[in-house]
């Protein structure tokens, strides 16, 4: 052979082999320098929680409030949304905050608090993600759970809204023995509430949309007490802190969200002929703490009072768990317990607005101040109608809209037939998940197992 | 010293090409771009007959370079060859500029080419790029025009096949200068006038205001008719004033009374004759043993811009190589530049120049910016800003005043950047070459951003950034060139190369807020707290080795088939990637004789290219926990005692390159005895795999995963003509000229219907399916099936649900056409450019619509009593119940008559500041045609006599002048822009323009003498 090709032969070979082998070239893009690879539970647990608050408090809360009275989209995409169209593209955003943000961390911490022996922590992602869960199934009724956030499924089944139920009941039962008096791990909150209390009422929660009266009155009975409310910590007064109506409402989307013309303030206006006012009863202070006179729109969702910028916002609250308890009372048939309990929600009233005193039994029945068929109903009603209006603006008062057949009399928004029963599968699970997406999770108006 | 004078003429200088070698004379006939030049730079950077190479090639000559006069190398190559778009991002001094080649080839990473000088890669980044800030540089811009030799741009997937995953762009091949025979010592000396090329106008008939009644600070100028104020403004001298430093009181007005403008005098504070002083000294020398290029030069500008903006460019270079025998030459390149520059604050900014600028109303006087504010107390504010929206300085106003952001704003850039080549070569046998080649890139740029407290928005308590990125390439590149002759008719030219470059990126630095010390300017962290400062740093290495073969056979000297084949490995993909091309070229005028033809190639091509993933996208990361919704509300871990979770974009250790496959056809031809010379070239190429973070069901535990997932395709031509019209010795006429035209379309994006890429809520540019990339998206007009209006019961149109498609800011064809006479001594040159079929998005002139500030809102109709109690306005109130009558009963408003389908309206101050401006939704009436045609350069040179230069005694000089931009015609009076720029600098994200920074023209004056 002659020299000619033998060189460059010999050449191409250690040319090749140098390119064959050099073993930063396999390495260094393994790991990006500039960011973790990996993070303890205990610091990724608050990240979970403000998923949680955004969820709760965030577009979910907005949407479920214009489908049950508290709010009327009034400029822009809002306006479509208030006659209910919804396309399933808008439900992206609360997904991704749901799953990726919320449930996936929640699992990897207790992945990790197992590992690390850590009961607490445990129970505290445990809680975190039975409260996204309960919120989530009862807005989309079948959704994934038991195929959710696992790295080797990339098209996670859906299971049934009844499963998804029971498997946080059941969650929530194994940690609140370990749970009694603790509010670690609790960053995104305001300090003071126990976490084995907010365990039973989202338990309990879970019981009444099961209609199962007796236990969720049993789970309710050790639920959150008097100034114990789990809510999210707007104490900060910025963006990235503060309360999220307050931001949508004054900061980002000025006009979209009203509440003009909302059956809520048919409720609490004075003016108004279908109004809670009676001898016990003067709703003003509170009024004027919910809305806000406006220009631009006649009334507002008030910025400057229950939604502003430092107001914290209800998660899972005493107010919320003694209307529970009066209303598994209720329907057990004894009505001076549903009282007592009822009253001890308008004493907070009264206590926070003033101008409520307490009922008595003979105040509920037909001519009487709370009118009804009997007292039974009255009393039924009215225990629902203040959770209604207690909660404004919390999601769980449309899952009582539509577990009670909307027995409060929600009227449907202008222009529209029908009430919307649950939030849309979003697009992302359409275009990459359609074959698990049920065929009624593409329509708004179809009723949700449970309900 | 006795200096031998060359009796060859260096190749050129600075300024004008003058001093043309006579092989360079002989090329220069084939004007500007050179499609069949006689050598051509391969992708290894080594040269091969231009005959064989089976793809469309396209070289700039160093003459075409200087003469621009364009301080950057990227500005310096527009309009000289075809399908190579050159955008300038604006006329700022030493703003970068975008290059695209044949279309783009990627959604959101880089659509820029590789540059290569001298054999090895080099940085063109330019980093930085947004709806805000300053314009940045691009990197390719450092190196110094005048040291050019030869540009040639490798344009398709086949001529630049082995440099793989870095090619799809295609690769722009540099060569510097080397010595020449003899001894040549050059001195050129260039002074360079700019000026604003393309200003809006601005309306001069209504104040400050609104509602037609003038009021102070207020932000719109829907004030009261200026001819109509009686007397003089009325002051309360008793209170409050404000003083400037040469003891000028500004006392609040009571009744506004005064009629002057000052349009002219607040234009004159913000511009300014742009001026650069240019100097160039070149040494040149070759003899049998070695050769040797020494240059310093000086680029010394000042903007257009009348305050803190400016370029200094000084670089040195020392080229040469020495041939210790016959068989070893070794050599050097190295270059050296230290930068300085101040940059304006542009765009969607409270502290950007034009943004404050074209705000204000015509009867409000910028020029007093500073000074101290007295309460009614006396209490003094020392400092104080004074702008439109604040005019007593009694507190920071809303927008800066012009003069602030020009003076008392600091952006700096200061850059030191090297490039060092040595190379050996050793000629083993007399057919064979081994070339080792070694190159280092480094560049430093140290950026600070300084905002004096008191500057509007949210820097009114200063704040202060100061970063440091530093960029290195090292590259080690083997070649192995030899020759064989297989038979009598078929020799075969083969070149083995290996490669390795070590790419590193590292950026340090911090800012800082809330200054403790308010009113000295210190460029320094210790002047905030530590809770207010914030540091920063990130760092990138990226890994990459290739070994390559390239194969060239002649075949009877008329067919030449190229092989070549790369396969690559880099850190930031697993599998190797190979790259394989081939080209065929046939010189079919050997056998086939065509009346007048003197020379005819045909030639195919097909090849295989790459774009390597972005870094560190194989794992999944942890990051600080935030949660957003798509309506901007946030939940930050930072005000919850912080948290670091699983980031939702979930890696993938398995990401490819993406693939791009190109096939181009083209000719060459020659006719009347090689006067005329035509190539032509049609390509089409298609990348698939291309890289995104593709959105997957979030019940997965992610939002988005990085994959191989979308595809998007070029299809184009491309034509280059050179007519030789005269040549004779004393008089020579050429006219040459190119065209190219590309349609990209984004053909798939993995699901997603489009993928923001820059812009605004409102108006963006988009990765689009079925468009072409870049495409501007946004509000639009509610339309019926028909496409028509749906008007309300105004009748005025409303805005659509949905947001869709507004325009395409990609030209259909770009193209020049140039012609050069030289008359013994003289050389004239001219150059039109053509850039047409393109939109941009004036968000400019809607913002101005909106602040009653443009031409058109100054507009005034008179109205019979009749019509003026039919006629509506946006708000639904017919004229005659908001105006008061004329003395004969008509009615006169400010506005325009507009019939948008169901009768005339009155487009009014409400129509304009809601949904008919640019702060409304309706992104639509904004998308302009950006069509443009330009004078790009005129010059004349003249070449001293011999004579004189002997009474001289010099060898040579000249004389020259160049006007670049001298004349520009567009279609749409809306752009008050040149159209050639762009908001978000060269980014993916293409015509936009919001306040953006103004273009200029410039005259250039050149002097060159040979020593």
């Amino acid at each position: 052979m002659k020299k000619s090709l033998i060189i460059p032969l010999a050449l191409g070979l250690t040319m090749f082999g140098l390119n064959s082998c050099q073993k930063d070239i396999d390495e260094i893009n393994k790991e990006n320098p500039n960011q973790f690879s990996d993070a303890s539970g205990e610091l990724m647990i608050t990240g979970a929680q403000m998923a949680n608050v955004l969820f709760q408090e965030g577009e979910a809360a907005r949407m479920a409030g214009i489908f049950s009275g508290y709010f009327t989209g009034y400029d822009r995409q809002y306006v479509s949304y208030q006659s209910y169209k919804m396309t399933a593209g808008d439900f992206d955003n609360i997904w991704g905050t749901l799953y990726a943000e919320g449930i996936a961390q929640c699992r990897i911490v207790k992945e990790k608090a197992t590992k690390g022996g850590n009961k607490t922590l445990y129970g505290v992602a445990a809680i975190t993600e039975a409260h996204l869960l309960l919120t989530a199934s009862s807005l989309f009724g079948d959704i994934p759970q038991s195929e959710a956030c696992n790295d080797n499924i990339l098209t996670p089944k859906y299971d049934k809204m009844s499963d998804i139920h029971q498997y946080c009941i059941d969650l929530l039962d194994e940690v609140i023995p370990n749970m009694a008096g603790s509010s670690a791990f609790g960053a995104a909150y305001v300090a003071g509430f126990d976490w084995a209390q907010v365990a039973n009422t989202l338990k309990a929660r879970a019981l009444l949309r099961k209609k199962d009266y007796a236990g969720a009155l049993a789970a309710a009975q050790n639920g959150v007490l008097e100034g114990q409310d789990l809510k999210a910590d707007h104490s900060q007064e910025t963006p990235g802190a503060w309360n999220l109506y307050y931001d949508f409402l004054d900061w980002n989307r000025t006009g979209y969200l009203s509440c003009d013309g909302a059956h809520i303030v048919s409720l609490i206006d004075t003016l108004s002929p279908t109004s809670r006012f009676n001898s016990k009863t003067d709703e003003r202070a509170r009024y004027e703490w919910y809305f806000l006179p406006d220009y631009a729109t006649p009334l507002d969702p008030n910025m400057y009072g229950i939604f502003y910028a430092t107001s914290n916002y209800d998660l899972v609250t005493y107010v919320e768990n003694e209307l529970i308890i009066a209303e598994c009372h209720a329907r057990l048939g004894d009505n001076s317990k549903a009282l007592d309990h009822l009253n001890n929600v308008r004493s907070v009233n009264n206590n926070t607005y003033g101008g409520f005193d307490a009922y008595d039994l003979a105040d509920f029945g037909p001519g009487q101040i709370e009118e009804g068929a009997d007292q039974s109903a009255a009393l039924l009603k009215e225990i629902l109608e203040e959770k209604y209006v207690s909660l404004f603006g919390q999601i769980e008062t449309f899952s009582d809209m539509r577990r009670t057949n909307n027995a409060l009399g929600i009227p449907l928004n202008q222009g529209t037939t029908q009430h919307p029963a649950r939030f849309l599968i979003p697009q992302s699970e359409i275009n990459a998940n359609s074959a698990n997406v049920p065929a009624t999770g593409k329509d708004l108006f179809s009723k949700l197992e449970l309900f | 010293m006795k200096i031998t004078f060359s009796k060859i003429p260096v190749l050129t200088l600075l300024g004008l090409a003058l001093f043309v070698s006579d092989r360079a004379q002989a090329q220069s006939t084939d004007g500007d771009t050179v499609n069949v030049g006689e050598v051509t730079i391969t992708a290894t950077g080594l040269t091969t007959s231009t005959r064989k190479t089976g793809y469309g090639v396209s070289q700039i000559k160093s003459k075409s370079i200087v003469s621009s006069g364009e301080s950057g190398i990227i500005q310096a190559m527009t309009g000289k060859a075809s399908n190579v778009q050159i955008t300038r991002s604006t006329g700022d001094p030493g703003a970068g500029a975008y290059i695209q080649i044949r279309g783009q080839n990627t959604v959101t990473g880089s659509n820029q080419p590789l540059i290569v000088v001298d054999g090895v890669p080099v940085s063109n980044s330019s980093l930085g790029g947004g709806i805000d800030g300053v314009v940045q540089q691009s990197r390719l811009n450092d190196i110094n025009p005048a040291d050019i030799e030869n540009i040639e741009i490798l344009k398709g997937a086949a001529a630049a096949a082995i440099w793989g995953t870095r090619a799809a762009n295609g690769v722009i091949m540099i060569t510097t200068k080397k010595g020449k025979k003899g001894l040549s010592i050059e001195f050129n000396s260039q002074l360079a006038m700019d000026e604003v090329n393309r200003e809006f106008e601005k309306q001069d008939k209504f104040g400050q205001g609104s509602a037609g009644k003038w009021a102070a600070n207020v932000a719109n100028s829907w004030g009261d008719k200026i001819s109509n104020r009686t007397g003089t403004d009325e002051l309360n001298t008793t209170g409050a004033y404000f003083e400037a430093a040469d003891g000028t009181k500004i006392y609040p007005i009571t009744k506004k009374g005064d009629k002057t403008i000052y349009n002219q005098a607040n234009r004159d504070q913000v511009f300014r004759t742009g001026t650069t002083w240019n100097n160039n000294l070149s040494i040149s020398s070759a003899n049998e043993k070695g050769s040797i290029f020494f240059s310093v030069s000086d680029w010394d500008q000042k903007g257009v811009l009348n305050g803190n903006s400016d370029y200094r460019r000084t670089t040195g270079r020392l080229n040469f190589s020495y041939s210790a025998n016959e068989k070893l030459t070794l050599s050097m390149k190295s270059t050296l530049a230290k930068i300085f520059s101040n940059r304006i604050q542009q765009g969607s900014n409270l502290n950007g120049l034009y943004l404050g600028y074209l705000r204000t109303p015509p009867d409000f006087d910028n020029r007093i910016f500073e000074g101290t504010y007295y309460n009614a107390a006396g209490v003094a504010t020392f400092g104080a800003h004074r702008g439109y929206r604040r005019y007593m300085g009694d507190a920071v106003p809303t927008y800066n005043n012009p003069g602030w952001t020009l003076n008392n704003q600091v952006n700096t850039s200061d850059v030191v950047r090297f490039i060092v080549t040595p190379e050996a070569s050793y000629k083993w046998n007399k057919n064979a070459n081994l070339i080792a080649r070694v190159g280092y890139d480094q560049s430093s740029d140290r950026r600070i951003t300084y905002f004096p407290v008191r500057s509007a928005g949210s820097n009114a308590t200063g704040t202060f950034g100061d970063a440091m990125i530093t960029e290195s390439e090292l590259s080690l590149h083997l070649i192995n060139q030899s020759t064989h002759k297989i038979n009598e008719n078929i020799t075969l030219d083969a070149t083995l190369g290996y490669l390795a470059t070590d790419r590193n990126f590292y950026q340090i630095g911090g800012s800082a807020l809330n200054f403790i010390i308010k009113d000295q300017d210190r460029f320094a962290f210790n002047n905030s707290t530590s809770e207010n400062m914030t540091p920063f740093n990130s760092v990138s290495r990226i890994l990459n080795n290739r070994v390559y073969g390239t194969f060239d056979f002649t075949m009877k000297d008329k067919i030449f088939l190229q092989l070549a084949a790369a396969s690559e490995r880099a850190s930031t993909f697993a599998d190797r990637f190979l790259s394989p091309s081939a080209s065929l070229s046939y010189e079919f005028s050997k056998d086939v004789k065509i009346p007048g033809m003197s020379y005819g190639k045909l030639r195919a091509s097909w090849g295989q290219v790459g774009i390597a993933p972005p870094a560190y996208i194989w794992g999944t990361n942890y990051v600080s926990a935030g949660s957003a919704s798509g309506w901007g509300e946030i939940m930050d871990a930072s005000y919850f005692g912080g948290s670091i979770y699983r980031s939702t974009t979930r890696g993938n250790p398995n990401i490819r390159p993406e693939m791009k496959r190109e096939t181009e056809f083209g000719a060459d031809l020659k006719f009347l005895d090689n006067r005329l010379s035509v190539g032509a070239t049609y390509y089409m190429n298609n990348t698939k795999d291309i890289i995104l973070a593709v959105a997957v069901p979030a019940s997965t535990g992610y939002t988005n995963q990085w994959s191989n997932a979308a595809e998007m395709k070029n299809s184009g031509y491309e034509l280059d003509v050179n007519f030789a019209a005269i040549k004779k010795d004393n008089l020579q006429w050429n006219i040459y000229g190119n065209i190219g035209s590309n349609k990209n379309e984004v053909v798939s994006l993995a699901g997603s219907k489009s993928i923001f890429l820059e812009g605004f809520t409102g108006t963006s540019s988009r990765a689009i399916e079925g468009q072409q990339m870049g495409a501007l998206w946004g509000g639009k007009w509610l339309r019926d099936e028909n496409d028509k209006l749906v008007l309300d019961a105004n009748g005025f149109p409303q805005q659509a649900p949905e947001e869709g498609l507004l325009g395409d800011p990609n030209p259909t064809w770009r193209g020049a056409i140039g012609t050069n006479l030289t008359f013994k001594g003289l050389t004239l040159n001219v150059l039109f450019e053509a850039c047409q079929g393109n939109q941009m998005w004036g968000g400019t002139y809607g913002i101005m619509n909106n602040f009653g500030v443009s031409m058109e809102t100054a507009n005034e109709v008179t109205l019979s009593a009749d019509k003026a109690a039919q006629v509506k306005n946006a708000r639904g109130t017919t004229v005659d119940q908001f105006a008061t009558p004329n003395a004969d009963g008509t009615y006169t408003v400010r506005g325009n008559l507009k019939d948008f389908g169901a009768g005339e309206v009155l487009l009014d101050q409400y129509w304009y500041t809601g949904l008919g401006g640019g702060f409304g939704p309706v992104g639509e009436q904004f998308i302009y045609d950006a069509s443009w045609v330009r004078l790009r350069e005129l010059s004349l040179s003249y070449q001293l006599p011999e004579s004189v230069c002997k009474a001289l005694h010099i060898p040579g000089a000249s004389l020259g002048f160049t006007g670049r931009n001298l004349a520009l015609w567009t279609n749409s009076p809306q752009l008050g822009v040149d159209p050639e720029t762009n908001l978000t600098g060269v980014t993916n994200g293409r015509g936009l323009d919001y306040f953006n920074n103004p273009g200029t023209k410039s005259y250039i004056f050149s002097l060159s003498v040979k020593i």
